[in-house]
């Protein structure tokens, strides 16, 4: 008998961390996560920030990958337009709007214009799906690309050269390090994850598991798919354009090309390695996804030095690893690392009666 | 009306080649089931194989001097009296490539086979019978192992590899304006016109053909009917990469080889989707539709419209017929 798992509340079985093991994981994640931003060196601490940044965008994939089941190779383009949406407003708003405030006007702004443009994109999903769907959301990442990249437009976009951006401005206070703006990026990273998992408890979250499913038998449960598939587009849209306005943040200067196809590929790997339907899904996989081309840069570094010949080689070997990992997980762990890391979860719950 | 006959030829032209790409996409899906993002990379692998043997292979020194350049006697002799930029000369000059531009693209097409075979063995058959998200994300791994393994190989960036076809300029009048042609384009557009009919024949008519179409119909009926199904994979496979050797091939000669020849991939997949995925008439009405549309597009708006136009038209073709043109619709079952 695995006595462990005793509950003697319903409302003891419907808590997200359900089990010692999961509560000691998390919360030690996050102390340490805690300690990182005070102690860690500016090279983790910049290497951890994009992780940050990605992880927002791929949790919002995941919304609407994971749990809606719905394909899309075009998140990319949403992160562009939160990241060119929250600089944009900054500029046109900066004599309206008190400097000290402009984030917190900014920001939602940016996050409403990409869950617009991402039901927008999102039309489509409700007369296509799989394959048909993943080209259209392509489709619509390169159009977006492109139309900011267009000279018409860079009056606001600043076209092929990009856009400096500022830094935000909380009530007086600067975030103009890159430890401060870890710690922002941190906290919205957790209240992102933890929005996330809390909403696929909800009635709307049901829902899109019900049309990941199957779409027509949802259909037939009184499910309205174009509502629920297009509230599916917005908020995953919403977090991607959440990612893009701290991305912009982050990184003084936006590029367009920081936002093309490999962008999007990177966000869908992510999800796929981590596992996808998962919460913690995302987490692992951005970790791998950041960690593993920067493994390859130090090792290179530590084994011939910085010759111009060696520098060549890095970024193909780079991409490969990066293709090879995509392809390795999908033949050999479909599921993700989540998987394999609820496997230990598991075995060190019921220890030391049943292993996996 | 002269402009627009032009460019309608120019728009015809590439469109020939798009159907020429599309067409590997089209017989991998009919046969696996498996769309193929990645087919933009092979085409790039193939500009790099012909890249390869048409111009590495010849300017080593142990080649032997006549793979670079033929130049046998009455060549010379022809050469010695004709008139500067006369056609007879662009013809000599492409006589004198020709045996560089045959090894070039016979060895594209045994290494382009060569990839494609193994890209079929190694990552497509362990996963038969999975899901179409996994085989369709495998090719995505693919496209980055693809893009690496082509900057690894390939370190120096490529440089003028020669035209397949004697590159005579062709002037003629049409409607009281004067067309202006290249025949390098037209003998390229003959080429992938004439490639494209011969595999939708060989689909249609050889026993081979049948097996494909029988596996597309249903995989596990045509396995019992003593087909064997891994067989058409490679085969189809196969088909798809040697067909991209010889656009890779076109197109290496009309825009240069770089990384990017990977990226005209995604907007073949779009017209690709426009057309339907299992309909060859489809698909070559989708790309002679597009290259046309990408012309006029280029006449009147400028040349970097034209590169979203396939983009757009698959999102307007998708929301209006979601199976594509000519695609078949799915039934599914709940």
């Amino acid at each position: 008998m695995i006595n462990a798992n005793l509950k003697s509340s319903y409302a003891a079985d419907e808590r997200v961390l359900n089990n010692r093991y999961k509560q000691m994981f998390v919360y030690g994640m996050l102390l340490l996560l805690a300690l990182f931003t005070f102690f860690a060196n500016d090279y983790a601490i910049l290497i951890a920030s994009r992780m940050g940044i990605l992880l927002i965008a791929v949790v919002g994939l995941n919304v609407l990958t994971g749990y809606t089941g719905q394909v899309s190779l075009g998140h990319g383009a949403f992160v562009a337009i939160g990241a060119y949406g929250v600089t944009i407003f900054d500029n046109v708003l900066a004599g309206s709007v008190p400097a000290g405030i402009m984030p917190i006007v900014a920001m939602p702004l940016a996050v409403a214009l990409a869950a617009l443009i991402g039901v927008l994109v999102g039309l489509p999903s409700l007369r296509v799906k799989g394959l048909y769907l993943a080209v259209a959301t392509l489709a619509a990442n390169f159009i977006v690309i492109f139309l900011i990249e267009q000279d018409a437009f860079a009056r606001w976009t600043g076209g092929m050269v990009g856009l400096t951006t500022n830094s935000p401005n909380f009530f007086g206070w600067v975030l103009d390090t890159k430890r401060e703006m870890f710690g922002m990026i941190a906290v919205i990273g957790f209240i992102a994850l933890l929005a996330a998992q809390n909403l696929i408890r909800t009635r709307i979250g049901r829902a899109f598991i019900a049309i990941r499913d199957r779409d027509y038998s949802a259909e037939i449960l009184g499910i309205s798919l174009l509502r629920y598939k297009l509230t599916s587009f917005a908020i995953s849209a919403a977090y991607c354009g959440l990612a893009g306005a701290l991305f912009a943040y982050f990184f003084a200067r936006i590029l367009p090309e920081q936002f093309e196809l490999a962008l999007s590929l990177n966000l869908v790997a992510a999800l796929i390695i981590g596992g996808m339907g998962r919460t913690m899904g995302p987490v692992f996989g951005v970790i791998v996804v950041v960690l593993v081309p920067e493994l390859i840069k130090t090792l290179f570094g530590a084994l011939a030095g910085d010759t111009a010949g060696v520098g060549q080689l890095r970024a193909p070997l780079q991409e490969i690893a990066f293709g090879v990992l995509l392809v390795l997980f999908l033949l050999k762990e479909p599921l993700g690392i989540n998987q394999i890391v609820d496997r230990i979860l598991r075995a060190a719950n019921r220890w030391p009666f049943a292993r996996g | 009306m002269g402009q627009f006959i032009q460019f309608a030829i120019n728009g015809l032209m590439s469109g020939a080649i798009y159907a020429l790409i599309a067409v590997g996409i089209v017989s991998v899906y009919k046969a696996t089931k498996v769309v193929n993002f990645a087919h933009g990379y092979l085409i790039m692998f193939g500009a790099y194989f012909y890249y390869t043997f048409s111009v590495v292979v010849p300017g080593q020194e142990w080649a032997p001097a006549w793979l670079a350049s033929w130049q046998p006697g009455w060549m010379v002799v022809m050469r010695a009296d004709l008139q500067m930029f006369s056609p007879m000369g662009a013809v000599l000059d492409w006589l004198a490539n020709l045996p560089r531009i045959t090894l070039g693209i016979i060895g594209a097409l045994i290494c382009n086979a060569i990839v494609g075979r193994i890209i079929e063995r190694v990552l497509m058959r362990p996963l038969m019978g999975q899901s179409v998200f996994a085989m369709i994300m495998v090719t995505v791994g693919l496209i980055s192992i693809m893009s690496g393994g082509a900057q690894l190989i390939w370190t120096a960036d490529a440089g003028f590899v020669p035209h397949i076809a004697p590159n005579t300029p062709i002037r003629f009048e049409l409607f009281g304006t004067m067309i202006f042609l290249f025949g390098a384009d037209l003998v390229n557009m003959l080429i992938a016109l004439i490639m494209f009919g011969a595999i939708v024949a060989f689909v249609k008519f050889t026993k081979g053909g049948i097996a494909i179409r029988a596996t597309a119909e249903d995989q596990s009926t045509a396995y019992s009917m003593g087909i064997s199904v891994p067989k058409v994979f490679s085969r189809a496979w196969v088909l798809a990469s040697t067909t991209g050797a010889i656009a890779g091939a076109i197109l290496a000669t009309r825009n240069g080889i770089s990384p990017s020849l990977g990226l005209f991939g995604f907007s073949v997949l779009a017209i690709v989707l426009m057309g339907g995925l299992d309909s060859y008439v489809g698909v070559f009405i989708a790309a002679m539709a597009v290259g046309v549309l990408e012309a006029m597009t280029q006449w009147k708006m400028g040349g970097d419209w034209a590169e979203i136009v396939p983009y757009v038209m698959v999102l307007f073709v998708l929301v209006w017929r979601p199976h594509g043109l000519f695609g078949q619709k799915e039934v599914e079952r709940i």
